[in-house]
């Protein structure tokens, strides 16, 4: 019923009454308040059952009050935003919010897979390696699927996340992970100083266990404390608290991750705004106080809802004045565990008993019992019974071997607490045993980081002010800031005096790690099994490796593991602690990097152009490329590509080539670099002529190709191919900076400087003169094939002009700075239209080049040498260049390798492929015989067949020989013929023409 | 025949809509302007020549060529350092073009014209730190990064020159960023992405800041 909080208290707590929520679980709606998270107002709703278990679905309620709840899970949100496994102790209520159980079926209530207790006693550790054994077929097809639908956690909403997450950087000097009074303290030390200091608090609200537990700091109540506190950093310059925001890993060179929930607690994100920012924050130094964890002692009927943790049942009476139970029982094995009674004795809550484990009580507690009427036990928790509405009645044996029974519907337990030291231990550190706590505190932690107050095993609301204050002190001096911190703030130190307890034997289950159902029965069997080493105990029983990664069972593990192998804790040890603190969602990683956004695009100068022209583009690494432009009425791209081909062919058209790398390289000793870094030379080339030059990596393998043109003495103009842009760049650089320092030579991209076109066809001539200065000379003597050089346009804008040819085509190439290209192409459409020009794309492109035999990235592998290629005759023997000797390597120069040569099918109607493999005709396909491949096909225009290239071993001694093409991807079969790789006017003479 | 126009346009003319982008009603925490109308030279020592071109570059230019990480206003220019032994010099109006800048640096330097190979943005604005937050990996704080401080850096994966320019009358910071033309549509939408939450005022000048 909504409106109707039953179990809240009249006045108190951390809430504003003001703001009425409403919400709904499993259907119901219920209200509660801001300020409250869903599992306190489901606690102020008196619901006690949230969940079923991951095997056994045994029915569960909320033990803690934080991220390291293992129970109180559910899906939050609905459709598209369904938010599977979501801590109900950590979500923040919102007006409409809505939640659902998981893990059962139908309901909550009555889970039809809650008969797998039944069968409890044979899933124990290891249960479904040992019986889903044979057949192993039966693994993936029925086990594994079985296993999934029966044992699982929530459902992920199957449909693209509709909210937005971005990433952010953050720098400072201090950073401080936790909020509590060593965090405050640190931030008020360093702030103090002159630091920099970024808080993260996982929490939406600032002061940790100060907020459930309050104390007295400085004379004044915590709660004034830390409003004073607040208002202090607030007033320093460069002092910022982020709460959502959970610190989950540490990185090399100070870098921390962290992830921010900027808007989890609203229905949806306000417009324009992210649901989650990851921040990746570089800090000279980081102080860790992010608390400690209350650990469970473990004994049978543990996991009943109605048994919570000691601290977290403070939290929800004091912070958020809800009641977890009416009669409360306390089970603990220290002094911290006694708040709970004072703080529900407050609130007006019965106290059924107090079970201390230790032998002596002291006098203020046995007087505090007396005057509320409760007993106070000297011995343990056996055994709770109860069930989903909650737990019942407390067995107890006492010491000295007697037993009696404590009717309670709540119980409280304390175990002691951990220090929470992952962040500390994140760089492979070990963590090392405190006897007087029985808890592993940080043994060091990465460069930078300390650890202070409760993560550094100081449980003292004293010890962590003085701990918290020293350590942001010298972080800030550390960081090399000088200001004055002034003094600490002060508060008593409480008692702690714990005897260790970790199991309680009895009848029935007892659980250690809740999410993952492990028992302390599993962990023992492990040991028999001989799964005793940490790592193996982890990975058999599952023990750990649930969403809470075992924040508090995993302790409670080893000291149960230790005890059956007959060692201590510490020689036992921990298992590897490893990133992320808390769960991250993967949307958070990509940030904005998702759909169109997933990388960067670039466009060439002519692309809105070619869009307004409906050209289809396809992306060539970052780029998005004319592919094609197809025209009304053309049913498919291959008759699109068929007739941009042949209108080159017989007319002119022209192609957007801006994506080539260009590189100018200045300087005296110009040639002499070309010389070291192509096979062929450079430096004799003449001013105003370009060449075709072809590099090497240092293993010899060809590297890449393109045209390179001498613009003046001492200023070359190099191209890449359009995928080797950016690695040629760096490859001269490196050659430049570190194998000949000596030489006088300077290299700069200029890759988006120019828009660059190739112009193709026989009547390029035609339209070139309409657009060309008529003074310039475009004759075949003033302007022969491999010229290259600056002239006029019509119009007052120069151009470069380079009589290069990649289609076989007479051809150039021009290119203007890149703010004219868009003027450049509508010009060419202007004046090419006489002669009915054609815009060609990247398909025809390639079909043009294929007939004219010229490679490309196919051939261009990476596992070519230059004479594969048919290029071997380029390769200087005057001077030296990088691959030379290595392209010498006899395998490299065998002369059965795989070289390029033509092959079309013998049938000419047969369709090619590349990825075919080549086969002497009539054996058998198989590795032994398998003599190449097909690297580049496509259907050429002007022969009327499918034509291709390809990497054939002896190529080009088997000219006219009929080999077998087998394609078991496709299941094709049929006869090729070995070629000629150049299709198209083998003698040249169209391009010089 | 005909003569032919060749029209110059920027490579964010496409993409830039003028006007408030994301979050309205009130002032928007960030303000992108394009800078469309600029000469940008990149200008490299030849070997063993950086102090003969620094000397020559302080004759023309009134004030010492960078040689750290910094940009440095001249009368007409802005020098910014872009690597060891080079910079880029930044005008308008031709004052130092190709044409120009060549015979002075003769023989001391190589050029390469770089004008329409980069978008120049000018990013400013309450909120303009917290949007290049989400872009790049370098601390902007103003004692870090203060006016005149530049960086050959990346910015979402793509090479860009950033640096601050002479802070705003109302004392606000200015960022200036140049990009690969080819990649500044692409980089644009991002920015429009990581700004959109604080609001953006959007707008075009030929002047450069």
């Amino acid at each position: 019923m909504a409106g109707v909080q039953a179990n809240r208290l009249a006045n108190g707590g951390l809430i504003d009454r003001s703001v009425s929520l409403n919400f709904r679980f499993d259907g119901k709606s219920f209200s509660g308040f801001q300020g409250d998270t869903l599992a306190s107002a489901l606690v102020a709703n008196g619901v006690k059952l949230v969940g079923r278990s991951f095997k056994y679905h045994r029915p569960r309620g909320i033990l803690t009050a934080g991220s390291e709840e293992p129970n109180a899970l559910v899906e939050l949100r609905n459709g598209a935003r369904r938010e599977p496994n979501t801590k109900a102790t950590t979500a923040e209520l919102y007006e409409g919010l809505e939640a659902a159980s998981q893990n059962r079926w139908p309901s909550l209530r009555h889970d039809f897979m809650s008969v797998n207790q039944l069968f409890a006693p044979i899933f124990v550790a290891g249960f479904y390696y040992k019986t889903f054994m044979w057949p192993a077929k039966f693994w993936e097809a029925i086990y594994e699927p079985a296993i999934r639908r029966a044992a699982g956690l929530g459902r992920a909403a199957g449909v693209a996340d509709p909210d937005h997450y971005d990433k952010a950087w953050a720098h400072c000097d201090v950073l401080i992970a936790g909020s509590g009074p060593a965090g405050l303290a640190a931030a008020l030390a360093a702030g103090r100083s002159g630091a920099r200091v970024i808080l993260c608090e996982e929490d939406f609200a600032l002061g940790g266990r100060l907020l459930s537990d309050g104390g007295t700091i400085d004379g004044m109540p915590a709660a004034e404390w830390i409003s004073r506190t607040l208002a202090e950093l607030a007033a320093l310059p460069d002092v910022r608290l982020m709460t959502r925001t959970t610190l989950f890993g540490v990185y090399d060179g100070g870098t921390y991750g962290a992830i921010e929930r900027v808007n989890d607690h609203l229905p949806s994100p306000p417009e324009h705004q992210v649901r989650q920012r990851l921040w990746r924050i570089v800090a000279k130094r980081c102080v860790v106080a992010a608390g400690a964890i209350e650990r469970p002692i473990v004994f049978a009927g543990n996991d009943t809802p109605g048994v919570m943790m000691a601290s977290a049942m403070r939290t929800y009476v004091a912070r958020y004045a809800a009641t977890p139970a009416k009669r409360v029982a306390l089970f603990t094995n220290n002094e911290d565990g006694w708040r709970t009674v004072e703080t529900a004795l407050g609130a007006g809550l019965q106290i059924a008993a107090v079970v201390d484990a230790r032998p002596d009580v002291s006098a203020a507690h046995r007087s505090l019992a007396s005057k509320g009427g409760f007993p106070v036990l000297n011995g343990s928790v056996s055994a709770v019974d109860g069930g989903k509405d909650g737990a019942r009645k407390i067995s107890v044996s006492l010491t000295g071997g007697a037993r009696a029974e404590v009717e309670a519907d709540g119980l409280a337990v304390s175990g002691g607490w951990n220090p929470a030291v992952a962040l500390t231990s994140y760089h492979r550190g070990r963590p090392k045993w405190q006897d007087d706590i029985a808890a592993f505190v940080p043994d060091g932690a990465p460069p930078g980081m300390v650890a202070a107050g409760a993560a550094n095993g100081a449980f003292g609301l004293g010890a962590c002010l003085g701990q918290g204050f020293a350590a942001g002190a010298q972080a800030a001096r550390d960081a090399g800031r000088s200001g004055k911190a002034g003094s600490a703030p002060v508060a008593e130190d409480g008692a702690f005096s714990l005897t260790p307890l970790w199991h309680v034997a009895g009848k029935g289950k007892a659980f250690v790690d809740q999410q993952h159902d492990v028992t302390a029965s599993d962990i023992e069997l492990a040991q028999r099994e001989g799964f005793e080493s940490v790592e193996h105990l982890k990975r058999y029983t599952t023990l750990g490796m649930a969403t809470d990664q075992g924040k508090g069972s995993n302790v409670a593990g080893l000291a149960i593991m230790a005890a059956v192998s007959g060692k201590s804790i510490p020689e036992t040890g921990t298992t590897i602690y490893r990133p992320p603190y808390v769960p991250v969602a993967i949307g958070a990683f990509a940030g904005h990097h998702r759909d169109k956004n997933f990388h960067a695009t670039r466009l060439t100068p002519s692309h809105h152009w070619a869009a307004e022209q409906g050209a289809i583009f396809v992306d060539t690494g970052l780029w998005k490329r004319a592919q094609w432009y197809p025209r009304a009425g053309e049913k498919d791209w291959l008759e699109s590509v068929t007739r941009e081909v042949k209108a080159v062919r017989s007319g002119v058209g022209f192609c957007d080539v801006s994506t080539l790398g260009k590189i100018d390289v200045h300087g005296p000793d110009a040639g002499a670099f070309l010389d070291r870094v192509y096979i062929n030379t450079f430096s004799n080339l003449a001013v105003g002529k370009a060449r075709y030059g072809l590099m090497l990596r240092e293993d010899g393998m060809v590297y890449d190709d393109g045209t390179t043109s001498r613009l003046a003495e001492d200023h070359y103009f190099l191209t890449t191919t359009t995928a080797k842009a950016g690695p040629v760049m760096q490859h001269l650089e490196f050659c430049r900076q570190v194998l000949f320092p000596e030489l006088d030579v300077q290299l700069t991209s200029v890759s988006d400087q120019w828009a660059q076109f190739s112009i193709a066809g026989p009547m390029t001539r035609d339209l070139l003169r309409e657009l060309v200065d008529p003074a310039e000379d475009l004759s075949n003597e003033g302007f022969p094939f491999m010229g290259a050089r600056e002239v006029a346009l019509r119009g007052g804008i120069k151009a470069r002009l380079f009589r290069i040819s990649f289609s076989g085509e007479m051809a150039f190439e021009i290119s203007v700075p890149a703010r004219h290209g868009d003027a450049l192409v509508r010009n060419l459409t202007q004046a090419g239209a006489p002669f009915g020009v054609t815009p060609y794309g990247t398909e025809a492109l390639g079909v043009m080049r294929i007939e004219k035999g010229h490679v490309a990235g196919p051939e261009l592998s990476g596992t070519t040498t230059a004479a594969d290629l048919g290029l071997g005759k380029m390769m200087s023997t005057k001077k030296d260049f990088i691959g030379r000797v290595m392209a010498g390597r006899e395998a490299l120069v065998a002369a059965d390798r795989q070289v390029v040569v033509g092959i079309k099918p013998t049938d000419k109607a047969s369709r090619l492929r590349s990825g075919a493999h080549i086969i002497p005709k009539g054996e058998t396909p198989g590795p032994g015989n398998d003599q190449g491949y097909v690297t580049s096909i496509c259907f050429s225009p002007t022969l009327d067949q499918w034509i291709g290239l390809g990497l054939v071993e002896r190529g080009r001694e088997r000219i006219g020989e009929i080999v077998h093409a087998h394609d078991p991807l496709r299941g094709e079969e049929y006869d090729v013929e070995l070629c000629n790789p150049v299709f198209y006017d083998p003698e040249g003479g169209r391009q010089r023409g | 025949m005909a003569e032919f126009s060749w029209s110059s346009h920027s490579p964010l003319e496409h993409a830039l809509a003028t006007g408030v982008h994301g979050l309205r009603g009130t002032e928007a925490g960030v303000s992108l302007t394009e800078i469309r109308n600029f000469d940008l030279i990149q200008v490299m020592a030849r070997r063993g020549k950086w102090a003969e071109l620094a000397r020559a570059a302080k004759t023309r230019f009134e004030v010492a060529a960078p040689d750290g990480p910094n940009a440095v206003q001249a009368k007409d220019a802005t020098l910014i350092w872009s690597g060891p032994d080079q910079f880029l010099v930044l005008s308008k109006d031709g004052n130092h073009a190709m044409n120009t800048l060549a015979p002075a640096f003769s023989g001391l330097a190589s050029l390469s014209d770089q004008s329409h190979a980069r978008a120049l943005i000018s990013i400013s604005g309450a909120k303009a730190r917290s949007m290049l937050a989400k872009l790049s990996s370098l601390d902007l704080h103003p004692a870090v990064f203060p006016v005149g401080a530049a960086a050959a850096t990346s910015i979402d994966h793509t090479s860009a020159t950033l640096w601050r320019g002479g802070d705003q009358p109302d004392g606000q910071a200015v960022f200036n960023l140049l990009v690969f033309a080819t990649f500044a549509e692409s980089l644009w939408h991002t920015m429009l992405d990581a700004g959109a939450e604080y609001g953006i005022d959007i707008r075009y000048s030929e002047e450069l800041a």
